[in-house]
């Protein structure tokens, strides 16, 4: 029989992965590093979404009004002022939170489909706002010309600057899912009555949670802006705010790395499909139908449930309601 | 603003509303029975539409063509409906919310390529026909009589679904199983028949929507994803699940949506927003709904 | 030893070899190919312009390709990408021509977004950049690159071409107010506002009463048709996403709107080919490069001639200016003697080009092309089998454009500086 233990081995599954992180920008063309730091970006994103539905079990299909909310306080903060990238993250991070405390206040009174549908209003009002103040937001258009501070203007470089950066705020996040406020997290997810038996108080938790991850989530935006070079209103709407739901859900969204697979899924494919047909969206619409129906905890649930020995108290995904 | 001019708006807010009617009349059908949100609500609708298109190209005649091409895409939408019930829709019944939810956005981006793989990209024009073409005076302010068309067959819809709801054995048992699906199971009556037919009905009502939508503007790609937030909107007003809240809650954002244009021209849309938003916020359930379906 | 005949190469066979290898050019290796990469919004509301454009493309390469290539010698290869009319998108797909397929010009996109995000990557790369079919004043103006090169009347020009013939109707007839309609994004705005402002000062008398802005994508106009029926002003000007106008008109026919009101807006080649008997007549369109104002000029009528054999349609205005996209490209190498990018750049500076449209030329400070304007009135001509524009006025593009006192100020407000080197911006 195969020793499957070593494939449980999570530390030896993310000693390859940061080692291959490192190692494969060397030896793929520059294209791919491109591709790479959007797939760490979009990791981080769809991460930050996941710490609402895989730990606190709540779909919001408005986190890209966050991830926007940080992309634009950044650009603006460089080309009107050339305020040092630095001071724009923290300022991005401080804006998409504050946002994500006013519009999660009312989103955490309520929870399922009315959470959801709630949450995409929210993100539409965003994408409306910054589409309709040209003045401001550069409307449509977007904002062009954001330069990358000078000593991350080569690809390889912001690859690494943006590496760095999105495995801190992994370790942080891992540190609050798997801190008491975590716990919390997932048994507010599992059974909410219980949970408010015992005295927690509900909402001010999930607001909690809810600032967090749209405290990432504009980190993620922020680190977007400048790699880019320009944004539009679009990454606020709730089309975008689809793309960490797939990718939450192609790697599986109980699992804490679970969005970062999907991520590198999601990115690398639609980088790869798209040099050959136009037909993205239905490539990538069959692929979340085949996950959905057969394969439901994802690339990484899946897995971990053909390599947990017989008898592991796998978690079961619960109703969410 | 004279009275005429007003009444005028008043109409064209009603006709929207109307519009919205006809698909969102599906949606909260589906939501109501099933407990399903179909995202890709609007998706068949503009399949329908362009069906419609179809037909109306085969049957080649100007006075008829419209008349028969309508309820044959309507008809066929409802056997798509039947087809994509059995095969997808049903396998999601007892899945997680986020599920069904993925399930159909997924449908969504499906369906828009196979729109664009088989009517191409090109925009489609349906012209009305003589008969409904021109205008009327109504208190001295223009009408299209093809929009008295459309709020005539709006009520009609509204009353026939009331109807098959409520003095039909099919809608009794509809209802009955809104309300306990075990019971009806236990009595012996086939569930997943009536899911079935719930969903291909409601497909119906979206391919009605569509073959009467396709001579008002241009079908056009890309038509389904800016429609299908303003139903969630009706819905929300409305109430899930409740027809008396689909047709109550178009109407008001027809008529808010015409009226915010003469006030506040670029806020209209950020209104109907801030509308939901609030509706979401201080009653869930909406107008019409009921608060166990949360 | 017995010499075999023929087994060895006697001097006087060495030299006629040498002679041959040398006075005739035979390709020893194959000569570089150009790669030619094409970013369209194949994927979204832009899909049908980007198509036509498409067709435009493949047809001139394949001309050009019969002769060898550029300067007969560097086949084209031709890369296409769909930047599904997003702009990151965007950007991604001219970062994968540029730095995996390595070409050397990106033809874009139907949205100005996407153009704007793709010039800006197009002159970090050094790359050359020809947007032909989004248009917005900022591509050339604002946000110049002395990569990109325009040819296709920007925002201004268009607006001001419709200043010059509606001011002239307007006069005639004495009207005296009117109404705008635009849809609410950037494009609408700027298009609305240039015409305004531009208006004010030709015909001061022409008072704006009132603006409507149906948002992007609007597919219910009764009510914007009710409100201006209720004004009752003297004109109707609109800026209408190609869409929505096509909706916005067939909804507003029925009210007898276009009986009782003078209505201006952009009608294209595309609408008058898919609207036709639905098209009201009497409109006043304006359009960016119809193929029927320029068949007494060869390189149009060949190329009309050719893409209806071809494609079995007429070639909308889209497929013009793409087709004349690549065609310039083609003498801007020819006059560098070189595909060497900087070269070629430098070469259409200013430089005088051939094109569908006429003999045309690209202005210093902006690298705009001062390609017309056609302002007409929607009408039925036997020639065709669908409406064109009758009593057809050529505005041409320095009557139309910017004029350069202007511009430095525009560029100073967009903060261009901050964006190019001072070098790239002297003129």
């Amino acid at each position: 029989m195969i020793n499957l233990g070593i494939l449980r081995s999570s530390v030896g599954w993310l000693v390859l992965a940061l080692a291959i992180s490192i190692v494969l920008p060397l030896v793929v063309g520059v294209f791919w590093v491109h591709v790479l730091t959007e797939i760490l970006i979009m990791g981080l994103f769809a991460t930050s979404f996941n710490l609402l539905f895989g730990y606190m079990g709540q779909l919001s299909f408005g986190q890209a009004a966050y991830y926007g909310v940080g992309a634009y306080t950044t650009a603006l903060m460089i080309t009107k002022a050339s305020i040092p990238l630095p001071l724009c993250m923290v300022a991005s991070v401080l804006m998409a939170g504050l946002w994500a405390l006013i519009f999660g206040y009312f989103c955490v009174r309520l929870t399922g489909i009315y959470f959801a549908i709630l949450t995409m209003a929210f993100g539409q009002l965003v994408f409306y706002i910054i589409f309709q103040w040209y003045s401001f937001t550069g409307g449509d258009n977007g904002i062009q010309g954001i330069p990358a501070p000078l000593l991350l203007q080569d690809a390889y470089a912001y690859y690494y600057f943006t590496l760095a950066l999105v495995i801190a705020a992994l370790i942080v996040m891992r540190f609050i899912t798997n801190s008491p406020f975590g716990y919390t997290m997932r048994a507010i997810r599992d059974n909410s009555d219980r949970t408010r038996f015992i005295g927690i108080n509900i909402r001010r938790y999930m607001l909690i949670n809810f600032v967090i991850a749209g405290m990432f989530a504009g980190l993620a935006g922020s680190l977007w802006a400048p790699f880019n070079r320009s944004i539009a209103p679009d990454l606020a709407n709730w089309a975008h705010s689809g793309i960490p739901v797939f990718m939450a859900v192609i790697g599986g969204p109980l699992g804490f790395f679970g969005p970062l697979v999907g991520s590198v899924v999601y990115t690398f494919l639609s980088a790869f499909v798209t040099g050959f047909t136009e037909y993205w969206p239905i490539v990538i619409g069959i692929i979340i139908i085949f996950i959905v129906l057969f394969l439901p905890g994802g690339i990484l649930g899946t897995f971990q449930q053909k390599t947990m020995p017989v008898g592991t108290n796998y978690p079961e995904k619960k109703e969410t309601s | 603003m004279t009275e005429s001019q007003l009444f005028s708006q008043f109409l064209s807010g009603v006709s929207r509303g109307m519009i919205l009617f006809f698909i969102s009349s599906g949606l909260t059908l589906i939501f109501g029975v099933m407990n399903i949100l179909n995202f890709a609500h609007a998706s068949f609708w503009l399949v329908g539409a362009y069906f419609t298109w179809t037909f109306w190209k085969i049957f080649y005649s100007p006075t008829f063509g419209l008349w028969l091409s309508i309820p044959l895409a309507a008809l066929t939408m409802a056997g798509i409906g039947w087809i994509i019930e059995v095969l997808l829709i049903r396998r999601v019944y007892n899945r997680t919310l986020s599920e069904q939810l993925l399930l159909t956005y997924a449908l969504v981006l499906i369906i828009g390529d196979v729109i664009k793989l088989t009517w191409g990209v090109e925009d489609r024009i349906v012209a009305r026909p003589p008969m409904v073409d021109g205008f009327v005076n109504l208190f001295g302010a223009p009408f299209p009589t093809y929009y008295i068309f459309v709020i005539t067959l709006g009520g009609f819809v509204a009353w026939g679904l009331w109807w098959l709801l409520h003095k039909t054995k099919f809608g009794r048992t509809v209802r009955a199983s809104v309300f306990s699906r075990e019971m009806v199971g236990a009595l012996g009556i086939p569930v997943h028949r009536i899911y079935t037919g719930v969903f291909a009905l409601s497909l119906f009502t979206a391919g009605l929507a569509g073959g009467v939508q396709a001579p008002i503007s241009s079908i056009t790609l890309g038509m389904d994803m800016s429609i299908i937030v303003e139903c969630f909107a009706v819905v929300v007003i409305g109430g899930f699940g409740s027809l008396t809240g689909a047709l109550v809650g178009s109407l008001i954002v027809g008529l808010v949506y015409a009226f915010a244009i003469l006030v506040i021209p670029k806020m209209a849309l950020v209104l109907i927003f801030v509308v939901t938003a609030i509706v979401l916020i201080v009653r869930p359930w909406g107008l019409f709904g009921t608060p166990m379906r949360a | 030893m017995k010499r075999i005949k023929g087994s060895k190469m006697g001097g006087i066979e060495m030299i006629i070899l040498l002679a041959i290898v040398f006075l005739f050019p035979f390709p020893v290796q194959a000569a570089e190919p150009y790669h030619l990469g094409v970013a369209l919004g194949f994927t979204g509301t832009g899909a049908l312009y980007s198509r036509d454009g498409k067709n435009a493309i493949e047809m001139a390469v394949e001309e050009i390709n019969k002769e060898g290539g550029f300067l007969g010698k560097h086949p084209i290869k031709l890369f296409m990408r769909d930047d599904q009319t997003k702009p990151d998108i965007g950007v991604r797909e001219a970062k994968d021509l540029i730095l995996r397929e390595k070409v050397k010009c990106v033809l874009s996109a139907y949205s100005s977004a996407v153009g704007l995000a793709v010039e800006d990557v197009c002159y970090e790369y050094k790359v050359l950049h020809i947007p032909a079919i989004s248009n917005t004043e900022a591509m050339t103006v604002d946000n110049y690159s002395p990569y990109t090169y325009q040819v296709v009347p920007n925002t201004y020009m268009q607006a001001m071409g419709q200043v010059i013939g509606i001011s002239k109707y307007a006069k005639q007839k004495g009207w005296k107010t009117f109404v705008s309609i635009g849809s609410d994004y950037e494009w609408g705005h700027s298009t609305v506002n240039y015409f305004v402002d531009n208006m004010k000062k030709t015909y001061p008398e022409f008072k704006l009463t009132k603006q409507y802005w149906p948002r992007l994508g609007e597919t219910e106009f009764s009510s914007y048709i009710t409100a201006i029926m209720g004004d009752k002003p003297d004109f109707v000007y609109a800026a209408l996403a190609s869409k929505d106008n096509v909706a916005w008109m067939k909804q507003a026919k029925p009210y007898g709107f276009f009986e009782k009101f003078p209505y201006a807006c952009l009608i294209s080649v595309t609408e008058m080919l898919e609207m036709m008997d639905e098209l009201p007549r009497g409109v006043i369109g304006e359009t960016r490069a119809p193929f029927f104002a320029h068949m007494d000029i060869p390189m149009m009528a060949n190329f009309v001639k050719n893409y209806r054999a071809k494609y079995n349609q007429y070639p909308s205005d889209w497929a013009v200016m793409e087709y004349d996209a690549v065609y310039v490209l083609k003498q801007g190498i020819e006059k560098a003697k070189s595909i060497d990018v900087e070269k070629v750049k430098n070469a259409l500076k200013g430089m005088t080009v051939n094109t569908t449209r006429g003999k045309l030329y690209f202005r210093k400070i902006d690298n705009m092309l001062n390609c017309q304007s056609y302002i007409g009135i929607i009408a039925d001509d036997p020639k065709y089998p669908f409406p064109i524009y009758k009593d057809l006025l050529i505005v041409t593009g320095e009557e139309s454009w910017r004029p350069e006192s202007e511009i430095p100020a525009v560029r100073e407000k967009s903060g261009l500086a901050k964006k190019r080197k001072p070098e790239e911006l002297k003129f």
